[in-house]
């Protein structure tokens, strides 16, 4: 290699950095931008949204809109209420979740496929039809206005099953195999083989599930009665009605209610970065 | 080397779908431990899951106005009616174009973003959650934001048209532009979640193979095109219904951005749905049509299962 | 992960002993608790709680636990649940919208088994509630609700702006003609980009299937009736919106759009003219408040809307309350109901709410005179009540014939679509479904 023919090269790799860097910078911004459009309008003064064409920057700042939310009604309260049931749910998820795209995924058995249709075609009916229903069998269970109500029956979910079975399925069955003849058991070659080497998944799958249950409002407006068990979602509803919309307080509220998701997404993205590899292989 | 290679890529092409079992012994202790690790699933899905299916599909029989407690036989009139319905029709017209012009859209550009996010970059970890913003932000929030960026005399869309030379463009008021407008927020709003799934699915392809290539002399495009795609079928595979099913059932945008207008253009089949099921109140005629789309979805499904299974990755 | 694992299942399950005890109610023995359901905005609430105060001192034996639904489809998917799980409040808001659901589903009481009960209501009393308000409450002529409070729509509009145009601030449109004049004159393009920077009036236009699509009828409904028009004829055997009062009032709204190129310009009317983009709008009273604080340095007053060819007409609107069948106290919910529509409690309730009251007989009461007097914007809606009209109510598939008649306005004015033309494509489906509902002769 000659020392210009190696120079180009450098330059031509600090040009593609660049090039790349410019691109996916350009592109977060376009995405980021309406976040950042609301965090500025939660501490304007009403004068402020009250514009057209709108502005983006205050020109005074009104931090205390914050406090006003949580004056408004109980936030605390619903935020306490809101992340504890996420939490739970996303715990719950991990765990059947896992269990059943296993059995999905390796195990061989009378009617597997079938039943896993039948999984894939719960997904396939919209919600609005079947939450009425939904609801009838929590009232016949006497859990309305209870916390098992919005927790209970998001412990299984059949996006997760189909997410952690595909997952599941690129883990090469070598590794459990050797277990096995060492005498492992089906449960620990779950536990012990494939859970660790499916972290970038998982940790997906409970970004997911925290998310969604975290925003959830029309399963917990119909199941939710009393004041004490709301959600923040059901909270944030107080700032619009049928003719004015509170803006100033619900984009302060809308901004804390998503501090918790991206707490979670921020701590599970150390499992995306890329360390663990499948050195079991062969080759 | 080589044969390895091309054994693991057919071991995975059909094994994203899971046919890769040798047809035969199927034991009962199989079914036994399969039992085990599904019951938790199976419980809850029996118990909360099942019965209001079931039920409605009962209901897409009957006519219902949900206050009352009786609900009243009418044999196949919701479906009779629904097929004979112009306006049927055209909302699932207008949701077929919604569903392709979205998914395609999603997927490539998801899978570009996480490709190029798995590059050599300087802050990652903002980048991504950077990118996944638009999914955590509210719907309602983010129509507002969209509904400024389209507005004809002030909004940032037409005044970068304008600098092109391009007449403004009515997005939301004109029937056609506004469809447009439609899939762009869509695809906007949901490629994060796939931009996710590429990304954890390319973490599990081992750099191993990469290098191999390198040392075979495979270049950029062919590493892509050889080791990634391949690799990623489970993943791909996943994303592609989900995609296709969420697409198929979009209702929150549509609801804030454009309310299914103007005139109706962008009512989407999960809207017109929602209108019957709580304006109406015709639960009954509701259900009729979430069968129907169920029926659609489910042949789209296995449309893709075919795909998936006829594709062959220039296997030996 | 094993360790942080564990240490999650700890906290969780600490968390789940602290909240498992946490699901009973607190029940008072001795009161008896009315829970009365609402959607009022957050800064409504204060007002609320002074009166719920007031009422519960009168009658200390009852408390009234008021809980806040979010309104519109929200409010309905909580109702739906509420009767199938024998859950329902005892007093809640109601919709016309659904009203005819829930009495056919036998949900609510008729309101005359109070009113000829024990704590009755005179019948001069019930005289004395605004006729439009007792419409509007009712369903095939039988009272099923009560009025709590009343709106109506008046015009704002910008008196700098008529300055500057060269038209006197104290007359405010008077006729069709003058408002459609009055806009032309108050729109305009200053710098010639084709655009303009300022608009006389604006049309409340929404797509037919959204949730405003009823408000934009709601507010076309006035010019019909100025027209001397209705929606369905007496019998409800036949709709007349598409006769000659509907296209006049249609073909007004098709021109106002058209000549002001309304389809370019935002919805967001109160923040266009907040921020001087917008010389005249329709409004109701709901927003007084918030206007007096924003828009100070503002020049601006509501005026009665402009009467048309045959009469003066505003629409009426307001939150109705029913009790539900499956109360355990509907009498002590009645009584809240018959206390609130006294005529000291309904100056009280409009002067801290910013609604209207509910009858006559309030205007009368020297504090409110006073109060009048000092907000004279208020004064407007409150006059206006005078010529307020509720549609005549349709029988049957309401909610369906008014999409129709949202179909051909958004169909007249977004889609060009000529006003007869519109309007006779909606009352043939709308006649359609009429053709369908059983006649007892």
């Amino acid at each position: 290699m000659t020392a210009g023919k190696s120079k180009k090269n450098q330059m031509s790799k600090i040009g593609k950095s660049v090039l790349l860097h410019l691109i996916i910078y350009t592109a977060a911004l376009a995405t980021v931008a309406p976040f950042i459009w609301m965090i500025l309008t939660s501490v304007k003064s009403m004068n402020d949204i009250f514009v057209y064409p709108p502005k983006w920057w205050p020109s005074e700042f009104h931090f205390e809109n914050y406090k006003r939310v949580f004056e408004a009604a109980p936030f605390g309260r619903f935020y306490l209420n809101s992340i504890f049931v996420a939490i739970t749910v996303t715990l719950g998820q991990l765990i059947t979740c896992s269990m059943a795209a296993f059995a999905f995924a390796r195990l061989k058995f009378w009617g597997r496929d079938v039943l896993f249709f039948v999984f894939l075609g719960t997904m396939m009916i919209p919600y609005q039809v079947t939450m009425i229903p939904s609801f009838m069998m929590l009232y016949w269970l006497g859990w309305i206005d209870s916390y098992k109500a919005l927790i209970v029956p998001g412990l299984a979910s059949a996006f997760g099953t189909f997410l952690l079975r595909q997952f599941f399925l690129t883990i090469p069955k070598e590794l459990e195999e050797a277990a096995y003849i060492d005498g492992c058991s089906r449960f620990r070659a779950l536990w012990s083989i494939i859970i660790p080497l499916a972290k970038p998944a998982l940790a997906t799958l409970a970004i997911f599930t925290f998310m969604g249950v975290f925003n959830d409002f029309i399963w917990a407006l119909i199941v939710i009665n009393s004041e004490e068990m709301r959600t923040v979602q059901l909270g944030l509803a107080i700032f619009r009605d049928r003719y004015i919309t509170e803006w100033d307080l619900l984009m302060a509220g809308s901004v804390t209610a998503t501090f918790p998701i991206l707490f979670v997404f921020f701590f599970a993205q150390k499992y995306f970065i890329k360390g663990i590899t499948l050195s079991g292989l062969k080759e | 080397m080589t044969s390895l290679r091309n054994k693991y890529f057919s071991f995975l092409t059909r094994t994203s779908l899971g046919w890769n079992f040798k047809k035969g012994r199927v034991s009962r202790r199989n079914l036994w431990s399969a039992l085990l690790f599904l019951s938790p699933t199976l419980i809850i899905f029996a118990t909360f899951i099942i019965f209001p299916v079931f039920f409605s599909f009962y209901l897409s029989f009957h006519e219902w106005n949900m206050f009352s407690s009786e609900t009243s036989f009418v044999g196949l009139k919701n479906y009779s009616r629904m097929l004979s319905d112009p306006d049927f029709w055209q909302v699932l017209k207008h949701t077929f174009i919604y569903t392709f012009g979205t998914v395609p859209l999603n997927m490539v550009l998801s899978l570009m973003i996480a490709y190029l996010l798995n590059q050599k970059l300087i802050g990652k970890k903002f980048l991504r959650t950077a990118l996944f913003a638009p999914v955590i932000i509210s719907p309602v929030s983010a129509a507002v934001i969209w509904r400024w960026l389209y507005d004809p005399n002030f909004g940032l869309i037409n005044y970068f048209i304008s600098l092109f030379g391009i007449d403004t463009i009515n997005w939301l008021n004109d029937p056609t532009a506004a469809m447009f407008a439609l899939i762009v927020m869509g695809v906007w709003k949901t490629f994060g979640v796939n931009m996710v799934l590429f990304s954890a699915g390319l973490q599990a392809i081992p750099d191993s193979y990469y290098d191999a290539a390198q040392i075979d002399g495979a270049g950029r495009w062919a590493k892509f095109w050889y080791i990634t795609i391949p690799l990623l079928s489970p993943t791909t595979f996943f994303i592609m219904v989900m995609s296709m099913i969420s697409s198929f059932q979009v209702f929150d945008i549509v609801y804030v951005l454009t309310s299914g207008g103007p005139l109706g253009a962008t009512k989407v089949l999960v809207f017109y749905l929602y209108e019957h099921a709580f304006k109406f109140f015709e639960m009954g005629y509701a259900s009729a049509v979430a069968y129907f789309l169920f029926a659609i979805l489910v042949v789209m499904t296995l449309i893709q299962v075919k795909y998936m299974k006829s594709s062959v990755y220039d296997v030996v | 992960m094993s360790k942080s694992f564990i240490s999650y299942l700890i906290i969780l399950i600490f968390l789940i002993a602290i909240f498992s005890c946490n699901t009973s109610q607190k029940i008072t023995e001795d009161k008896i608790t009315i829970t009365f359901w609402h959607s009022f905005v957050s800064s409504t609430i204060p007002a609320l709680n002074e009166l719920i105060t007031m009422f519960e001192k009168e009658y200390p034996e009852i408390k009234i636990r008021a809980q806040y639904i979010p309104t519109g489809d929200a409010l309905i998917q909580k109702l739906i649940t509420a009767v199938q799980s024998k859950t329902a409040p005892d007093i809640s808001w109601l919709h016309s919208d659904f009203m005819q659901d829930l009495v056919e589903a036998d949900a609510i009481y008729k309101m005359d088994e109070f009113i000829h009960g024990p704590d009755s209501i005179s019948q001069a009393d019930l005289n004395d509630i605004y006729p439009a308000l007792i419409r509007y409450a009712s369903w095939r002529g039988v009272l099923y609700s009560i009025p709590m409070e009343a709106t109506n729509l008046a015009l704002i509009y910008n008196k700098e702006m008529f300055r500057q145009a060269g038209l006197d601030p104290e007359h405010p449109p008077q006729t069709w003609e003058e408002l459609h004049d009055f806009a032309t004159k108050l729109t305009f393009d200053k710098d010639g980009d084709g655009k303009f920077e300022q608009v006389g009036l604006f049309l409340p236009i929404f797509p037919a299937a959204g949730p405003l699509s009823s408000w934009m009828v709601w507010q076309w409904l006035p010019y019909l009736w100025q027209a001397d028009g209705e929606i369905i004829n007496e019998e409800q055997t036949r709709v007349i919106f598409n006769e000659e009062p509907g296209v006049q009032a249609l073909t007004l709204w098709q021109n106002i759009f058209n000549d002001l190129k309304l389809n370019t310009f935002t919805t967001d009317y109160d923040v266009a003219f907040a921020s001087k983009h917008l010389a005249m709008s329709m409004d109701g009273p709901w927003n007084l408040p918030r206007f007096e604080k924003m828009m100070a340095n503002l020049d601006w007053a509501f005026a009665p809307l402009p009467a048309g060819p045959k009469k003066r007409a505003t629409v009426v609107g307001g939150e109705y309350l029913a009790i539900f069948k499956q109360s355990k106290y509907p009498n002590e919910a009645w009584k809240f109901l018959r206390w609130i529509i006294q005529p000291e409690i309904q100056a009280f309730w409009s002067m801290k709410s910013g609604y209207l009251p509910i009858r006559h007989a309030v205007s009368k009461i020297p504090e409110f005179q006073e109060y009048l007097n000092s907000h004279p914007n208020f004064k407007v809606f409150v006059e206006q009540m005078e010529v307020g009209q509720a549609q005549r109510p349709i029988d049957y598939y309401g909610i369906q014939i008014t999409r129709y008649v949202a179909e051909a306005i958004e169909k007249a004015t977004i889609g060009k679509m000529d006003p007869k033309m519109a309007l006779d494509e909606a009352a043939i489906k709308a006649n359609k479904l009429l053709s369908m509902v059983p006649r007892e002769k």
